[in-house]
């Protein structure tokens, strides 16, 4: 499997109050990563230190098979960039920023750029200071498209914008996607956003790397479970029993990690039975995961 | 590219740009016109024009210093975030705007350079007396680049170098007051740090001395 992002024991610590630990990311080339985390949770640092705005003080990055941030410019060539927040001039008008910004990008496609422009609806002679939070959003995921990247950093593109941009502005990627083959890697604490339309998943907790999979991994492997009649002390389990919580009486309702179907042999075993298997979405999942993660530190 | 930068360096800068391209043209037109007078002797003539002199320095200083602050003033709103993240290495990105800052202070410089050939070319300069027309712009031009070049290097800088610059100014005057305490005299690192400055090899040396459009 061919990487479009590899990391290797990324550290960077900012300041005294936060610290990016031990980050390695493998984001497969192609793939729709989606990059989980709470607010604070190291995403967007992680997403500057890939674009080589930052210099780690440990650890190796590789985006599009260049050293970053070494060659970051090379690999910047092919990487379609929106930050968190806007980082666009806002005197110019939105024509001139995008002349501005194609006239940096060798590959810039300009049939592609004033497709999305009609597309979105944005008035070329505004000045970006006048912009809607909105059409600022479609602004930069503009210029990230029509620039023809390989690879779209994606830092919470559509936070703050509201239903009906967002799916504009998810569906003019995803189209970009499916016509390019382009790896995706984006970064959310909105997760259910994410779970439609990413294949892979990195989680983020207090500048630590939770957990990277794919999403079918995730999502199949995170399970609500009715059980009734089981006992206090649980000894060994073939699943990782992530809570549990009394209902009424003799039910519980457990959320494992790690299940599968022939599991629910146990039961039988321990003189309980197994009433109900409930997926769990990718929000909930994502909850119990982080709760498990912080779980060994906060008794610690 | 480069033409990108112009253009939106010229469109942050345009209108103080436009103020200081006409008072280029003005100084040299209205320190003669003012000052001129076709009776007086030539050394009281040089002793008139020379009042108005600074005033080419002064506007030198103004043109570097507002040009170099506005083209960096959009990317330090930014954090620098957008310049950072397009495809090309820092050094290139800071020779763009550095080139395209120094087409712009040429404007004002063209201009003052226009202004003294009318006003020389308006005038009959008396006896002994000469025009310099393109020596008041050529100096006024490095006097121009040379305040640019500093501000600019001050503006592009991170809050650290910032920080540093401040450092060593605190420092240097710390030392002041402690030689000054112990009543050590002759030792005056401020005087003698701004004597440099403006000494022959100093950077600041265009500033000083005397600025004449018309000359013995």
């Amino acid at each position: 499997m061919s990487f479009a992002i590899e990391t290797h024991g990324l550290h960077y610590r900012p300041g005294r109050n936060f610290e990016l630990h031990d980050v390695s990311l493998h984001v497969p080339a192609g793939a729709v990563y989606g990059f989980l985390g709470p607010n604070g949770s190291g995403k967007t640092t992680t997403i500057r230190l890939l674009m080589g705005l930052l210099k780690p003080h440990a650890g190796s990055i590789t985006v599009l098979g260049h050293a970053v941030p070494a060659e970051a410019p090379r690999a910047l060539l092919a990487t379609g960039y929106v930050p968190e927040r806007p980082h666009l001039y806002p005197t110019l008008t939105v024509a001139e920023s995008i002349r501005y910004h194609a006239a940096f990008y060798p590959r810039w496609d300009r049939r592609s750029g004033d497709d999305l422009l009609r597309r979105f609806g944005l008035d070329e002679s505004r000045p970006l200071g006048r912009l809607s939070k909105g059409e600022m959003g479609k602004l930069m995921i503009l210029l990230a498209l029509a620039q023809a990247p390989d690879l779209l950093l994606l830092d919470e593109p559509t936070d703050g914008l509201d239903p009906v941009v967002r799916r504009e502005v998810l569906t003019a990627l995803l189209d970009y996607v499916s016509e390019r083959e382009a790896t995706v890697f984006i970064s959310s604490h909105l997760v259910h956003e994410l779970e439609r339309i990413c294949d892979w998943v990195g989680v983020m907790d207090r500048g630590r790397q939770v957990v990277e999979l794919p999403m079918q991994s995730f999502k199949n492997g995170i399970k609500r479970l009715r059980v009734h009649g089981a006992p206090a002390q649980l000894g060994d389990t073939p699943f990782v029993v992530l809570a549990r919580e009394y209902t009424d009486g003799a039910s519980e309702t457990w959320v494992v990690r790690g299940w599968q179907a022939p599991m629910d042999q146990y039961f039988g075993g321990v003189g309980a039975s197994l009433r109900e298997v409930v997926d769990l979405d990718l929000e909930e999942g994502f909850v119990e995961l982080l709760r498990t993660a912080r779980a060994p530190r906060q008794e610690a | 590219m480069f033409s990108v930068v112009l253009y939106t360096q010229w469109k942050w800068a345009r209108i103080p740009l436009l103020l200081l391209t006409l008072a280029g043209f003005a100084l040299p037109v209205l320190s003669v016109r003012s000052q001129y007078d076709p009776g007086l002797p030539a050394l009281a003539l040089l002793e008139r024009m020379q009042r108005l002199g600074p005033l080419y320095p002064v506007l030198a200083l103004c043109v570097g210093l507002l040009v170099a602050m506005i083209i960096w003033m959009p990317d330090r709103a930014g954090r620098h975030v957008y310049a950072l993240s397009l495809p090309l290495p820092r050094w290139k990105f800071v020779l763009l705007r550095y080139g395209a800052g120094v087409v712009l202070v040429l404007s004002p410089v063209l201009l003052l350079g226009i202004g003294a050939l009318v006003a020389t070319a308006v005038t009959q300069v008396p006896p002994g007396i000469h025009a310099y027309p393109g020596g008041i712009t050529l100096r006024f031009l490095l006097a121009t680049l040379v305040a640019f070049s500093i501000a600019f290097a001050a503006a592009a800088g991170t809050s650290r170098l910032t920080k540093v610059v401040i450092g060593v100014l605190a420092l240097v005057i710390a030392l002041e007051i402690l030689l000054s305490l112990m009543g050590i005299t002759g030792a005056d690192p401020i005087l003698k740090l701004l004597e440099w400055l403006a000494s022959p090899t100093g950077p600041l040396d265009i500033f000083a001395g005397r600025w004449m459009l018309l000359d013995a």
